[in-house]
């Protein structure tokens, strides 16, 4: 390229009949490296090489010929594309709805006329093209020579804006806010005007609707602006922030909301109402009001972008949740410390009965292991006191074993989902089969639902009934039968009925209090903890357990599992 | 059975276990049983771990066959014995069986993730104890093969 443009420098120089000084750097370049349409042999003369207008080196024509062609192409597509930006242009404007647009030659005569133009001024494009825009103005207006003083003031400044009367077709007349542009073409020669404007009238009207359904609404609300700045609010927002309304309006709502949460609210607010429903920030944010006595309070707030003649705002519902969150505060607190000591209680059952066992295993061992070494090598005394202690040693294991059993039921977390009651009816007789059958009880059952629980909770429940049942029987052949009836609130009530002994309807309570007991250890063995875990069981599982008894006529025992969406 | 040189030497058992009653129930356990067994005892878990290493006192310690573990223990619990045992590779090929009190999921789910070899919860009565002790026995002392590491 270099050699070329050299070569180039030199050809026009060759062509212009001068003289070259170095010939060699003319011919060679030329000849190797441009297309020529002729080359001469140089003309030799004795110390002086001329070179005459011999040599035309063509390339430079071809080149600028290809490029006129290209620039004629570019120049069409620039064309075509500016035709249609155009176009694009002319068809955005006149669908604006909001805004009235159109264009004037430098001396008023409208040239272009758009959707909002004409329901704002009620003229259509074919009435009012051609006419003269003072037409607008009031007779009063037209009389001191207004539109014209406009036309010279926006072409001597280059924009103008202004509020002022104007007149619609009907003759009717309405507050207008204006702004003019001259158009100017690239050599600054006036080619016409702009006008855009809008009606206030119109959003007015619907501030002042707005502002009803503000002050209506439950809520304090304030609207702001995309820069922050307070627009409106209700008298509700006035109360709870202290403030008098002229306090707020046009001031930045970082004055009630702590600064950061509002920026990110407007940021939040002002996104697109797609964006808006997408993110669901209407949804409630909890966040911290100041007062103007610089008290804070928690607040909730919704957000909802509000499109107007302004711009988007962006209103916010903002509720005072100070009696919500002290209430939630009492309640997390409360339900915290219940929590707690539930759990010591039950971590202290568990510890408890756990480490009474290790001495108790040392107790029992070693007074087994006298009775194993010792027994009728000391005296009638010494064996009776030693079967004595580890009697009492078997019964104190059983209590501890009984108690971790009762600590342990239902500690693990609930695994609710629907289960056949049948199966887990099922799963309680099959662990009861040897009591069942020593006992040649006869256990019925009618059709049991499907319940959102437990099984492994509610099998253990069947298991400690039916057992219970079998276990206090009278002398007949005990016959134990299970049912459940849904009701309307569609609670599920268990039934299990047995002929057994029953109870006395004193004991009603009681029976389900850990370790206690009705009857001695010759009647019937046990330490008393059946009844405990089921009320237990039923009452994590979210039911109620009681009794139904005659004392000598059997005893039904009642449990009622929450509706959690159970089929029968 | 077993090599001709295992049967003249008794089997070592380190017993790690800090209750004395215990330690004294497990040892008249171990009189009835088949095999000669020699029971080394560790109180807690520091004292296991350097009776296994032949640290100061315990040079001359000889190389357990078997170790019967107790979880709960002063200084060095159990669960960090039997992890520090696992984790050693001249040791972790002695066989752990676990022989506690506790019953807990948590814990017999652990002592198996941290490979012991077994877990027995401790019966609370005499005749459990001397049930356990004897299967032990039986299982551990002649049905499995123990591995004959050069006892240096």
């Amino acid at each position: 390229m270099n050699n070329n443009k050299q070569t180039g420098i030199l050809i026009s120089e060759c062509e212009l009949g001068k003289s070259v000084s170095n010939p060699v750097a003319v011919s060679v370049p030329l000849l190797i490296t441009t297309e020529s349409e002729a080359v001469q042999s140089p003309l030799e003369s004795v110390g002086r090489i001329l070179v005459t207008a011999a040599t035309r080196d063509i390339s430079v024509r071809r080149a600028a010929e290809k490029h006129l062609a290209q620039m004629e192409e570019g120049r069409r597509l620039v064309e075509d594309e500016l035709r249609e930006s155009e176009e694009r242009y002319r068809m955005l404007l006149d669908g604006i709805q909001s805004y009235a647009i159109f264009v004037m030659d430098p001396v008023g005569q409208i040239l272009s006329w758009n959707a909002g133009a004409e329901r704002i001024k009620g003229y259509t494009a074919d009435q009012i093209i051609g006419q003269n825009f003072s037409c607008f103005f009031p007779p009063e207006d037209i009389k001191r020579g207004r539109p014209e003083e406009i036309l010279r003031v926006t072409a001597v400044n280059g924009r103008h804006e202004e509020q002022g009367m104007r007149v619609r077709k009907d003759g009717s007349r309405f507050l207008a806010s204006l702004t003019f542009t001259a158009l100017r073409d690239p050599g600054g020669t006036l080619r016409g005007f702009s006008e855009f404007s809008h009606d206030l009238s119109e959003s007015k009207e619907s501030e002042a609707r707005y502002r009803g359904l503000l002050e209506a609404a439950p809520d304090a609300m304030v609207v702001v602006n995309q820069s922050g700045q307070i627009v409106l609010l209700n008298v509700r927002a006035e109360k709870q922030f202290g403030y008098h309304r002229d306090e707020l309006v046009g001031q930045k709502v970082t004055n009630i909301i702590p600064e950061g949460f509002a920026e990110r609210l407007i940021a939040d607010g002002t996104r697109s109402a797609a964006d808006a429903l997408a993110q669901q920030i209407g949804m409630g944010i909890e966040l911290s009001g100041r007062r103007k006595d610089g008290s804070e309070f928690p607040i909730e707030l919704m957000l909802s972008p509000l499109q107007s003649a302004e711009g988007v705002l962006v209103t916010a519902a903002i509720r005072d949740i100070s009696v919500r969150k002290k209430s939630e505060l009492y309640l997390v607190k409360t339900v915290g410390e219940l929590k707690r000591s539930n759990e010591e209680l039950q971590q202290f059952a568990y510890v408890a009965s756990h480490d009474l066992q290790e001495p108790l295993r040392m107790v029992a061992s070693y007074t087994q292991l006298l009775g194993k070494r010792y027994k009728g090598r000391l005296d009638s005394d010494a064996d009776e006191f030693i079967a004595f202690a580890t009697d009492g040693c078997n019964r104190m294991q059983r209590l501890i074993e009984d108690l971790l059993a009762y600590s342990r039921a239902g500690a693990n977390a609930k695994i609710l989902r629907e289960i056949s009651c049948e199966d887990a009816l099922k799963d309680a007789l099959t662990n009861l089969r040897a009591t069942i059958e020593q006992s040649h009880a006869v256990v019925t059952h009618d059709a049991l639902p499907s319940v959102m629980t437990d099984g492994v909770q509610l099998a253990q429940v069947f298991q400690n009934l039916i057992g219970n049942a079998v276990k206090y029987r009278s002398s007949a052949t005990p016959l134990v039968h299970i049912s459940a009836t849904q009701h309307a609130n569609k609670e599920c009530i268990f039934s299990v009925k047995d002929n057994g002994v029953g109870i006395d309807s004193r004991y009603f309570e009681k029976i389900f209090i850990l370790f206690q007991r009705l009857h001695g250890r010759d009647e019937f063995e046990g330490t008393g903890i059946g009844l405990a875990v089921c009320k237990k069981l039923v009452e994590r599982l979210g039911g109620r357990i009681w009794v139904e008894s005659q004392l000598g006529r059997g005893s039904t025992f009642y449990f009622v599992l929450p509706d959690r969406g159970n089929k029968l | 059975m077993t090599t001709i040189g295992r049967d003249v030497e008794p089997i070592q058992i380190l017993l790690v276990e800090d209750s004395p009653g215990d330690v004294r129930l497990t040892q008249e356990a171990f009189k009835d049983a088949k095999v000669l067994t020699n029971m080394q005892v560790a109180l807690d878990g520091s004292e296991a771990m350097a009776l296994l290493k032949r640290e100061g006192k315990y040079a001359d310690a000889p190389r357990p066959d078997l170790i019967l573990l107790d979880l709960n223990l002063p200084k060095k619990d159990g669960r960090e014995v039997l992890e520090e045992i696992k984790a050693n590779p001249s040791l972790k090929s002695i066989p752990v069986v676990v022989l506690t009190t506790s019953a807990s999921e948590a814990d017999i789910l652990r002592s198996y993730r941290l490979h012991a070899n077994c877990y027995i919860t401790k019966p609370v009565g005499l005749e459990g104890f001397l049930e356990v002790v004897q299967s032990i026995d039986s299982f551990w002392l002649s049905v499995v093969k123990l591995p004959r590491e050069a006892k240096s």
